[in-house]
């Protein structure tokens, strides 16, 4: 089978816009969290990512753009500046691949506290697909562009969708990740009313988000948009790319039995489905970005689930969820957090699960510490997006 | 070239909107001018025209689509505001 290679990274995450300089804030374990929307009745903490706009739009190309579609439009054209010269590839023979959960959530939000002044663009610039469209025109992308809307499993299933046009040639090059940006007072209020977001005390809100640990409560929001190029490892290598590193295997599954509490078993079919298609075994795999939203059930299935894969050899699995760091990205967790793992891979670097004092008995794992981040062994990382729905979605990087 | 007052301070008050909206300078957009030429897709002109009803408490919803320049719109922002005030 073609090996497909990841020759472009771009972000516009919540640790800014630079893929390395991100990295090496979530080495340091600097979290993202900060308190938002004082007026709400419950405290409220997010994940911001700075971003200016002007930078790739005219004010004349921002009506109907919401936010979730301008992080997306930033992140995908840094990663194709960031693949360099990608060579003259036929329009239709480009695809954009792009994740989102909610789709423009500013924009709804703007409507229903319009007071009936519902503005005009409000449907183009909410529809969940606009993101993926908007890159298209910016790059004049012709071929397949597509829209994976898998809660929190989107921009994973997205590179994966990717990956596989790439593998049977229906595109040269792949744009693949995906944006979320719901972080407006509606939604949250949403998510609290779910019972999913972490509690903390005022002034705490910087490690509210306790993967793994015993007294950890949930999750926080972020936004953000990460995309990655896709390609052949041979076109990359004839046309003298950097490679950041192999997709290898990848995993998609479904539970099918609950539409919110996770299952070990539908975890396990993904992860093994990754190793399957990479042709490895779990003791090659170092390590895992996991899933880890530090919900009381979320992270024992997901302990359970690689405990089923990995058996005996669990321990040599090192593990870190750095949801604790960036939040919840959501649609666009998959894809930011599958670009963590092809930088922890090609720096030897594994990035902190921070805040975690105790780890719970019910999810004991080998956690990456603050003090041990080097991995000089490494070959082999996978990254877990485990989705409301029940849809799974594991990636599996390798060092070309 | 019509000359009331009216039309002209209509006319001045859009070129300020367009500049507050979109960041366009007045001396960039001549009055009779395609503003679709300068950049103003469909889905410009009707958030243009949503902020324009907001601005002076007027209603385009029936107006004829193919508005194309300033003067023509301030010429309809005109008569509107003129019907509205009858």
């Amino acid at each position: 089978m073609n090996a497909v290679a990841v020759t472009g990274l771009g972000v516009v995450s919540p640790h800014g816009d630079d893929p390395q300089a991100m990295f090496a804030a979530l080495l340091r374990s600097e979290s993202a969290l900060r308190p938002v929307f004082p007026e709400l009745p419950k405290p409220a903490a997010a994940a911001l990512a700075a971003f200016d706009e002007s930078r790739w739009f005219t004010k004349l190309q921002l009506p109907g753009v919401d936010r979730v579609s301008q992080l997306a439009v930033a992140a995908a054209d840094l990663a194709l500046r960031d693949a360099g010269a990608t060579g003259d590839v036929d329009p239709q023979r480009i695809g954009v691949f792009a994740g989102c959960g909610m789709g423009g959530a500013a924009a709804l939000e703007a409507a229903y506290r319009s007071g009936g002044r519902v503005p005009p663009l409000t449907i183009p610039a909410f529809m969940p697909n606009a993101p993926a469209a908007q890159v298209a025109m910016r790059h004049g992308v012709q071929g397949l562009v597509l829209t994976y809307s898998v809660a929190c499993a989107s921009s994973a299933a997205a590179i994966a969708e990717a990956a596989k046009a790439v593998q049977r040639g229906d595109v040269d090059l792949a744009i693949a990740g995906g944006s979320e940006a719901l972080i407006v007072p509606g939604v949250l209020l949403a998510w609290q009313a779910m019972q999913t977001l972490a509690g903390f005390k005022p002034g705490e809100e910087a490690t509210a988000i306790r993967p793994f640990a015993s007294d950890r409560s949930g999750f926080a929001l972020g936004e953000g948009a990460a995309f990655l190029i896709l390609e052949s490892a041979q076109r990359a290598r004839r046309r003298g790319a950097r490679t950041y590193g192999l997709l290898s295997g990848w995993g998609l599954s479904c539970d099918a039995t609950h539409l919110t509490k996770p299952d070990a078993a539908g975890q396990a079919r993904a992860l093994r489905a990754a190793l399957r298609q990479a042709d490895l075994q779990p003791r090659d795999v170092g390590y895992c970005n996991a899933h880890g939203t530090a919900t009381r059930i979320g992270d024992v299935v997901e302990h359970d689930a690689l405990a089923e894969v990995w058996g005996d050899g669990l321990d040599g699995l090192r593990v870190s969820s750095t949801k604790a760091l960036h939040g919840h990205l959501l649609g666009a967790g998959g894809a930011l957090e599958a670009v963590i793992t092809l930088l922890a891979l090609q720096q030897r670097q594994l990035p902190p699960n921070a805040h975690t004092d105790t780890i719970d008995p019910a999810c004991q794992l080998n956690l990456v510490r603050d003090d041990a981040t080097s991995a000089p062994g490494l070959e082999a990382a996978i990254s877990n997006s485990f989705a409301f729905g029940g849809t799974n979605a594991v990636l599996l990087f390798s060092r070309g | 070239m019509p000359t009331d007052t009216t039309h002209m301070s209509s006319l001045k008050e859009l070129q300020e909107l367009v500049h507050e909206k979109f960041g366009i300078e007045a001396s960039v957009l001549d009055a009779h001018a395609s503003m679709r030429e300068k950049g103003f897709d469909s889905l410009a002109l009707v958030e243009f025209l949503f902020v324009i009803e907001d601005r002076f408490g007027i209603s385009m919803s029936d107006e004829d689509s193919n508005i194309d320049t300033l003067a023509q719109l301030s010429a309809v922002v005109d008569r509107l505001i003129a019907a509205k005030a009858a």
